[in-house]
């Protein structure tokens, strides 16, 4: 053999070995993605309607594929048993009360069966386990809410018809505000003034952010108050005379309000005068009495001095003013 | 006319007659194996940078314009799918067949029909030598299995073709691209693709040789043989693809 054909063999042994080994290593690949090759749990469940799902599509559990469809005949009239490989290295996590679901890996994707629930209580499931299961998301129903949305959503958009209708044609607020040129020259003034306002409130921050840094910069009654302890310690002093003063006006109220109380109650002077209408009326006839007694006493007191005995004593008294009146004079 | 269908007939003949010489050479020693080597570093070795710069040319254009379509429906998610089912159903084989018929069907009609054309073939049998074990065997032997050697490359420079058509404009990772080729085909498209590679390196090889083998004696007769070779070869593979689907349908 020469070294030119040797050569040639190797060549032609190595492209054939890489072509192989390409080959080789995609049917491994498949065979490890599509299970052909790890060690499988047959699972059963029945279902009522398998919606399409067909042999090879993928088994989910949690989201991850667990293993494919094998099998999938009819059972009974209405019975239909899917027969599912497991891989056997995530079937510690699938227990026994797992139920099998329908369902789709996008909205128009291939059909699935996901594994759903399942609890720490039960077993993991084994060889030959029957599951349950349950009804997946029907895409009829799915349709079926969509088509009530849909009619909600004509009411919807019929009222708001009416309502810009009559948006346009000016009725109510948002009408008027639309339409109204009125209110829109009042809404300017307003906002006008806003600006207004706005300029002074700007002023305002202005100014207190020059009180700020008057503030910071050790200036001020504030600062004071804030910094000088002195000041401090005669505000306190002046505040604890200040509760004394408040205290003793509130003893003075306390006092004036039991005053104030007795003085509505019948059982002192006072009381009685202010609140016992028979005592007033006794009054008033007392009063009376007297009024009556002083008329007879002036009387009595005029007799008196017609009398002899002290006619004498009023003569001199009126000569006694006559004489005052002369030396006034 | 008659003699037209005569003719025909003849030829069918000719072609089993030839059919079942190369099988009967093939199974019965001694075996060629120095010329068989010889002529896989030809025809496999020496068509491999072309076929496999084609194989990533078809991936990476193959890729481009599919992405339009896809994109349409928001489904670019779906391309390595679409790819992988593409490449290695149909194109891998395909185009390696094709570009196979191309290089390889021209040279061996070519060598054959020349070494017809001046007599070697017959000076081959009067030294002793089986020209058919020794030159067509071999040659049939060598495309039946380096076409579908070239088809394996082909189908995974290809897939690469693709994945960088898809890289340079999505940020898909290499096992997510792979990860998602693997998912789309299953066994059987596999196996597919390895039947169809092989059926279309033995057509190749021996429509080839065959036409070269029995060309038309003169200096044209090897322009035309070579000719006749590709076109034939070519046309051939095409009428096996649509057989094959069919069947493989049928099969499941």
């Amino acid at each position: 053999m020469g070294t030119s054909e040797r050569k040639r063999t190797l060549t032609v042994g190595l492209f054939v070995l890489v072509g192989l080994i390409i080959l080789v290593a995609g049917i491994l690949v498949l065979g490890t993605q599509q299970n052909k090759f790890s060690k499988n749990l047959v699972i059963t469940t029945f279902f009522k309607d398998v919606k399409g799902l067909k042999v090879g599509n993928n088994v989910w559990f949690s989201g991850v594929k667990v293993g494919i469809i094998k099998e999938i005949t009819f059972q009974s009239i209405d019975d239909v048993k899917v027969v599912m490989h497991i891989e056997e290295k995530s079937s510690e996590f699938i227990r026994e009360d797992v139920n099998a679901k329908l369902g789709s890996d996008g909205l128009i994707g291939n059909a699935i069966v996901s594994l759903v629930g399942g609890t720490d209580r039960v077993p993991p499931i084994k060889d030959g386990d029957v599951i349950k299961s349950v009804n997946g998301t029907d895409t009829e129903a799915m349709f079926a809410t969509l088509q009530a949305n849909n009619e909600n959503l004509v009411e919807i958009t019929k009222n708001f018809a009416i309502l810009s209708k009559q948006m346009v044609e000016g009725k109510g607020t948002v009408g008027a505000l639309l339409t109204d040129s009125t209110i829109a020259e009042s809404l300017k003034g307003s906002v006008g003034s806003l600006n207004k306002v706005m300029s002074d409130a700007n002023k305002a921050t202005a100014n207190l952010a020059a009180l700020m840094t008057k503030l910071n910069g050790n200036q001020g009654l504030i600062h004071d108050l804030t910094t000088d302890t002195e000041v401090f310690a005669s505000l306190r002093q002046s505040a604890a005379q200040l509760q004394g003063v408040t205290q003793t006006a509130t003893a003075l109220m306390s006092n004036l309000n039991e005053t104030s109380k007795r003085l509505n109650d019948k059982d002192n002077a006072v009381g009685v005068l202010l609140n016992d209408p028979a005592t007033a009326v006794e009054i008033k006839a007392i009063l009376n009495n007297l009024n009556a007694s002083t008329a007879k006493l002036d009387e009595n007191m005029k007799a008196l001095q017609s009398n002899f005995l002290f006619r004498g004593y009023f003569k001199k008294q009126l000569k006694e003013q006559e004489k005052a009146l002369k030396a006034v004079n | 006319m008659k003699r037209k269908i005569e003719n025909l007939l003849l030829e069918f003949a000719r072609i089993h007659r030839f059919m079942m010489r190369f099988l009967r050479e093939v199974v019965s020693p001694p075996y060629e194996f120095k010329e068989i080597i010889r002529q896989c570093y030809e025809i496999g070795w020496k068509s491999f940078p072309l076929i496999s710069l084609t194989g990533f040319i078809v991936g990476f254009v193959f890729t481009k314009q599919s992405r339009p379509s896809l994109e349409e429906f928001g489904a670019t998610s779906w391309l390595p799918k679409l790819i992988s089912i593409a490449i290695v159903r149909a194109l891998a084989p395909l185009v390696t067949a094709l570009i196979g018929s191309g290089k390889v069907g021209s040279q061996i009609g070519a060598e054959l029909s020349s070494m017809n054309v001046t007599e070697q073939i017959d000076a081959m049998e009067v030294s002793g030598t089986n020209p058919t074990k020794f030159l067509v065997s071999t040659r049939i032997l060598a495309t039946t299995t380096m076409i579908p050697v070239l088809c394996f490359y082909v189908a995974g420079i290809g897939l690469l073709g693709g994945y960088l058509s898809i890289a340079g404009k999505d940020d898909l990772s290499f096992l997510a691209f792979f990860t998602q080729v693997f998912e789309a085909i299953a066994a059987k498209d596999i196996f597919a693709m390895v039947l169809r590679a092989v059926v279309f390196g033995f057509t190749i090889g021996f429509t080839s040789s065959y036409i070269g083998y029995y060309s038309s004696k003169g200096t044209e007769g090897v322009g035309k043989a070579a000719n006749a070779a590709v076109v034939a070869s070519m046309f051939l593979v095409f009428i096996e693809e649509l057989l094959i689907v069919q069947i493989l349908s049928l099969v499941g």
